[in-house]
């Protein structure tokens, strides 16, 4: 079990010595007793708390917790979680601190069996008593793709939906952080009647708006140069005036590129919006890369909802639309004056031949998000709208209805039919009466009787799996499998997440499990300062989150080891971030994987720069932040918060300015109150001192001192918790790959089973977690048998 | 001042050319001729602190508060902008929350107008003080009141990114999108009025039913699923109420405002002109008299998620608010974040300014607005001592050109039973008030 597992940990002998004897306590405790043992606790352990704890943990100590205050009733109290800390750190030997008392090796047995016992025990008595259900929310983005799914219309519905908070462990579909709000349930309420109008359509198709443009609008308040070259300086301006109000429109953009040799292949980025008095609010429709040439131009074709997108008010003073085209590679050059001409560019140019504007676009009329709806079929007969109303709820509840339920939504339906305009606002209505019901917005798993663990339902497992690999609804197979109850036999199951993994849809885990785990949206709360880092595009950001999130998708969809994210021996990048890091060019905006030569301090999670920056000051890098991150995302053991009132590191004061962050963290430490948390953080931050705050390789540091550069040491040469030494991040890599990669194996399975379960994990699960640790360590850090592994696993299947 | 808002409300009800009753009066079933303003309050607040360089320190006149000579004060340079209006302001210090002072120093933003107390895992926080302005004059407004912050939504426990709390102390979500709030404060409703009341009615009935069919679905789930629903069930009968109200508010057009008047683009990454945009809602919503009752939180005291850590450097300064509040103490660290602290004040005096050049009933509108504008940490992480500011309320009896510190042990609770006196709200005290902060009037 996972104590086996320890034994190979370098740790001082005590410690492994008490690993050990965890290890053997496991294979003989398999029938725990039913009861707490109590009376050990009176005799043997309370005297040996008192003597070796409670100097410091007791009531004249200072240090938290009061063990006198824990219940030693692990059964039945509160104070499980507290004492499973506690085993924790005696285990890892941090607890009694050496400074402190030593705990002779007999008697950390005896406390160890004894909480070992206890919580194992208290852990299958919670189990009896049945696991947590999870009867949460859609998260904002579930809900998007679900009514995006549900309706056939790809649009972002959740625009409007209060942002949402992450759970202590990072995660957004924790069932018990997503709560409810009035507010919410108003948005939810508009966001429904707003989908079902875009949906169910009425009347005839609405006539076609067609306009193809060859000539750019001039002039302009910021640019008097734009045109048909679009450059660093110049765009081009397509001026629409007639377009529909809403619906799908189709944008075809007819251009080429003209390359200097050296150069990147030019991005160009469309946008649409209006132009008023004192802005031009637009929104971005797409990038593309543009690679025809001059005899072989290329038509590039984008799709978009046109109410995503600013539209003129009432009599505007600037009637239509505008379709602009901008250059992101192109570097700005000199705007000669009025009049004078425009010296040719030497960056990469794109050539705009025409823009055309197509809207609204049906293939049919009525739609096929109407008729998928309301069919044609039967429209009028008796039983049509029993019929509409219960296929819709069936897939909008995700499992069959019953008559009464159709029933009372039908009564709505006759309750308002008469007095609505028409037939098709009254479905309209209904329907929306559907999508705030709690059935859809939350994933609910009723139960036979309290306190009794339950196997799921086939469509409840269904659900659970469509929204931990796709992030939404079901697909028809997963529903006519579930009808059959033929999903929650284990080969069959093993199949549908190999057809659902290897489906676009299963993007949306990696996107959404990748972006929570390793708090990537943190990229947007690091401001950049341009004093050090003139010129830094913040669109590289962006780009530095997606590499993660390629770097990910490419072990997970390529059968690699997860021991990747630790070192690899290829990063997955696009021309941008290959300029940025210096690597060669892959030469596309597209991200690809390119392999490394060795040497060029890059490969693994730790080298990109979304970690890099996310975990600086904007500034310099931040050892300290880097250090917390690693510990807390990849160990899955997050160091205490520091303590209120914490001093910075006194860079800022001149004549500390040129000394290593190393050397000032060591000034740090020799507070003793400071040492006793750092010794144990410091040394996972300092081997990544040669990346700056942007995540570049430097071979020096730069402070501003009241504004005058100092150029300051770096050291990355870090004494690691258990002794060893390490110099800068290769060795880091190796360090965690030799030393670590059970501890990462165990802190990845407890994360993506959180995010599976949609909820925190607790200690009750602890014994399932080593068995898929031990399986997926097995099966060679494979994150795509993990995934079937969590699936067939009792927590994922039980409610 | 924003040229493009140049309509008073006043102008605009001459203008239209229909005799348009002010909304209030026809809820409250007043006479029409009786004009009388209404009591308004917004609170604005800000994390990590201020400014607190010693008398002695070369940095001194970046020092929050006023210098204090012979019976008199003069502002120094963090509120120097608030010079001209000196006779409306009343700058306090020496106040806290008793509760928050033994709460963590990131701790106590959740409780700035709640003055609960809550400690270790038992967060049980209490209703803030629009909300329970709201529940006495929420109900004559379209909108009961505004709520707003530049994170959005409601955070977590301890890290609220929201000044307002409900009765039961639970969290209501902040709106961050000018965009958003300009639609749903100004925004025109789609259809004719007929067509809405008959979408009102079908809320309604559709409301009923779901509250009927989730009773039955009750009884199927476990005992914390059944806590959830009901959250969803509260939710679902508050709209209900909403409903109600806005039936009665069907046949009054919501003001028309210019979108020109508030600048709709921006968004957190331009925070000047965004916290403008801010500004300039409330001021848009207590002139047409949307609501009475208006919070921002300019950002939350957790330094590692709140986006409003990278305003000062998007300014050009240096480092990230939190870390900019740790440095204060250090160095030329007191002018760093002094500087960021009189930006703030500036956006604040734009803002006092605007009320009170523009005219209503027989005063401005600032003498019937109460601006409350602070944090609940004097330097970062120390919960006492609050730098505050209150501004306005002639009409309600505010006296001004003030510094006052009543005592480090004065409850802050003592000017929020002022302010409800002032507005004329029923109480019994409010949190862990013990009585009137007298000064403060005439």
């Amino acid at each position: 079990m996972r104590n086996q597992l320890q034994i190979k940990f370098d740790l001082p002998i005590g410690n492994r010595l008490a690993c050990l004897v965890l290890a053997s306590l496991l294979l003989v405790t398999q029938v725990f007793a039913a009861e707490p043992d109590l009376k050990t606790f009176r005799s043997r352990i309370e005297p040996l708390l008192k003597q070796y704890c409670y100097d410091c943990h007791g009531p004249g100590g200072e240090a938290s917790p009061r063990m006198t205050l824990l219940d030693p009733d692990i059964y039945n109290g509160v104070d499980g979680e507290t004492w499973h800390d506690a085993l924790n750190r005696i285990n890892q030997g941090k607890m009694p601190p050496k400074e402190a008392t030593t705990l002779p090796d007999n008697q950390r047995e005896i406390l160890v069996q004894w909480l070992t016992d206890e919580i194992a025990g208290a852990t299958e008595a919670k189990r009896s008593t049945g696991g947590k259900v999870v009867f949460r929310r859609l998260t904002n983005y579930e809900y998007n793709n679900t009514l995006s799914d549900l309706l056939g219309v790809e649009f972002d519905y959740a625009e409007n939906l209060p942002p949402e908070s992450k759970s202590n462990d990072g995660f957004l579909n924790n069932g018990q952080v997503l709560g409810i709000s009035p507010l919410q349930m108003e948005y939810y309420l508009a966001a429904a009647r707003q989908a079902l109008s875009k949906v169910i359509v009425t009347g005839d198709q609405p006539e076609l708006h067609t306009k193809v443009v060859e000539k750019s609008i001039k002039g302009g308040r910021d640019n008097s140069v734009n045109g048909e070259i679009v450059d660093g300086r110049r765009q081009f301006i397509a001026g629409i005036d007639k377009y529909p109000r809403s619906g799908k429109f189709r944008v075809a953009v007819q251009a080429y590129a003209v390359v200097p040799d050296g150069k990147p292949v030019p991005e160009l980025e469309i946008n649409i919006g209006i132009r008023s008095d004192t802005l031009s609010p637009s929104r971005r429709l797409a990038v593309t890369e543009v690679r025809g040439t001059k005899s072989q131009p290329e038509t590039l074709v984008f799709e978009g909802r046109i109410e995503s997108f600013p539209l003129p008010g009432k009599n505007p003073k600037f009637p239509g639309i505008q379709i602009r085209l901008k250059n992101l590679t192109a570097l700005p050059e000199p705007v000669p004056k009025k009049g004078e001409p425009i010296p040719p560019s030497t960056e990469p140019v794109v050539y705009v031949k025409s823009v055309s504007f197509e809207g609204p676009i049906f293939e049919n009329w009525p739609p096929e998000h109407h008729t998928r709806i309301l069919p044609q079929n039967g429209a009028g007969e008796d039983g049509y709208v029993e019929r509409v109303v219960t296929q819709f709820m069936r897939r909008a509840f995700r499992r069959p209805v019953a008559k009464q339920e159709v029933a009372k939504v039908l009564g709505f339906y006759e309750s308002i039919a008469h007095n609505s305009d028409s037939f098709e606002e009254a479905i309209r209505e209904t329907l929306a009466l559907v999508l705030i019901s709690p059935e859809f917005l939350y994933l609910v798993e009723p139960i036979d009787s309290e306190g009794k663990t339950q196997e799921l339902t086939d469509y409840e497992l269904a659900t659970r799996l469509s929204y931990f690999l796709w992030s939404s609804m079901p697909d028809q197979q997963l529903f006519d499998l579930a009808e059959k109850r033929l999903l929650s036999k284990p080969a069959v199951l093993e199949e549908q997440i190999q057809r659902m993994m290897s489906d676009q849809r299963s993007w949306q885990f990696v996107r959404n499990f990748t972006s929570q785990w390793l708090d990537l949206s943190g990229v947007n709360r690091i401001a950049i300062n341009p004093q050090y880092y003139k010129g830094f595009d913040e669109r590289l950001k962006l780009q530095m989150t997606e590499e993660t999130i390629q770097f990910v998708g490419e072990v997970l969809y390529q059968d690699l080891s997860a021991l990747n994210f630790l070192k690899s021996d290829f990063v997955m990048i696009n021309q941008s971030l290959a300029r940025h890091y210096g690597l060669p060019d892959p030469g596309s905006s597209k991200f690809a994987r390119v392999p490394l030569q060795g040497g060029e301090n890059r490969g693994g999670l730790l080298t990109q720069g979304s970690f890099l920056l996310i975990n600086s000051n904007g500034e310099d890098s931040h050892p300290i932040k880097r250090a917390v991150w690693i510990l807390d995302r990849l160990l899955d053991d997050p160091p205490a918060p520091p303590p209120p009132d914490v001093p910075e590191l006194e860079s800022e004061k001149a004549d500390l300015a040129s000394l290593s962050i190393k050397t000032q963290l060591e000034m740090h430490r020799q507070k003793a109150s400071c040492n006793s948390c750092h010794q144990g953080i410091d040394g996972w931050g300092i081997p990544f001192e040669n990346y700056d705050a942007i995540g570049r390789w430097r071979e020096t540091g730069l402070r501003i001192v009241k504004g005058k550069q100092i150029q300051a040491e770096l050291d990355s040469l870090a004494q690691m918790p258990s002794g060893i030494e390490v110099n800068g991040v290769a060795e880091l890599q190796n360090y965690l790959v030799e030393h670590e990669s059970q501890r990462f194996a165990r802190a990845l399975v407890k994360k993506m089973t959180t995010y599976a379960l949609g909820r925190s994990l607790e200690f009750t699960d602890e014994e399932a977690i080593s068995k898929l640790t031990q399986q997926f360590i097995a099966d060679d850090y494979n994150m795509k048998k993990l995934l079937v592994e969590i699936v067939q696993s009792p927590m994922f299947q039980s409610k | 001042m924003n040229k493009s808002w140049h309509l008073s409300r006043r102008s605009f009800l001459q203008g239209t050319g229909v005799a348009l009753a002010l909304p209030w009066m026809e809820c409250m079933g007043q006479d029409a001729s009786v004009k009388k303003a209404p009591k308004r309050l917004a609170s604005v607040y800000f994390p990590f602190g201020v400014s607190l360089p010693s008398e002695k320190s070369e940095y001194a006149d970046w020092n929050w508060f006023p210098e204090e000579s012979e019976g008199t004060f003069r502002f120094r340079k963090s509120l120097e902008s608030l010079e001209p209006l000196r006779d409306q302001i009343t700058v306090l210090g020496s106040l806290s929350h008793p509760a928050g002072r033994k709460m963590g120093g990131h701790d106590t933003g959740d409780i700035f107008l709640t003055g609960a107390s809550f400690r270790g895992a038992d967060y049980r926080n209490g209703i803030s003080l629009d909300q329970y302005i709201s529940a006495y004059v929420g109900q004559q407004t379209r909108f009961g009141s505004l709520v707003m912050s530049s994170d959005g939504g409601v955070g977590e426990p301890t890290r609220a990114t929201t000044l307002s709390f409900t009765a039961q102390g639970r969290p209501i979500p902040a709106l961050s999108s000018p965009r958003q709030i300009f639609d749903r404060f100004f925004g025109a409703g789609d259809a004719s009025s007929k067509a809405q009341r008959r979408k009102l009615q079908n809320t309604g009935s559709m409301l009923d039913l779901v509250l009927e069919n989730s009773r039955s679905m009750k009884k199927r789930l476990g005992r914390q699923d059944q806590r959830k629903l009901e959250d969803y069930l509260a939710s679902v009968r508050d709209i209900e109420q909403r409903v109600n109200r806005s039936t009665a508010w069907l046949d009054i057009p919501k003001p028309e405002i210019a979108e020109d008047a508030v600048n709709l683009a921006v968004d957190q990454s331009l925070p000047v002109e965004y916290m403008q945009a801010m500004y300039d809602l409330i001021f848009l919503a207590f002139q047409t008299d949307s609501t009475r009752v208006a919070t921002y939180m300019l950002g939350q005291v957790a330094g590692a998620t709140t986006i409003a850590n990278a305003f000062p450097a998007c300014l050009g300064l240096q480092g990230n608010w939190h870390g900019l509040a740790h440095g204060a103490g250090k160095g030329d660290g007191a002018e760093k974040l002094g500087r960021f602290d009189q930006l703030l004040a500036n956006q604040l005096s734009s803002f006092i300014q605007r009320l009170s050049e523009t005219q209503e009933y027989d005063g401005s509108l600032l003498d019937n607005t109460l601006v409350f504008y602070g944090s609940s940490n004097s330097k970062t992480h120390n919960n006492s001592n609050y730098p505050l500011i209150l501004a306005g309320g002639k009409s309600m009896g505010f006296k001004h050109n003030q510094f006052l510190k009543p005592g480090a042990n004065v409850p802050l609770s003592n000017v929020f039973v002022t302010l409800l006196d002032a507005m004329g709200i029923p109480h019994e005290g409010f949190a862990d008030s013990t009585g009137e902060l007298s000064e403060l009037r005439v």
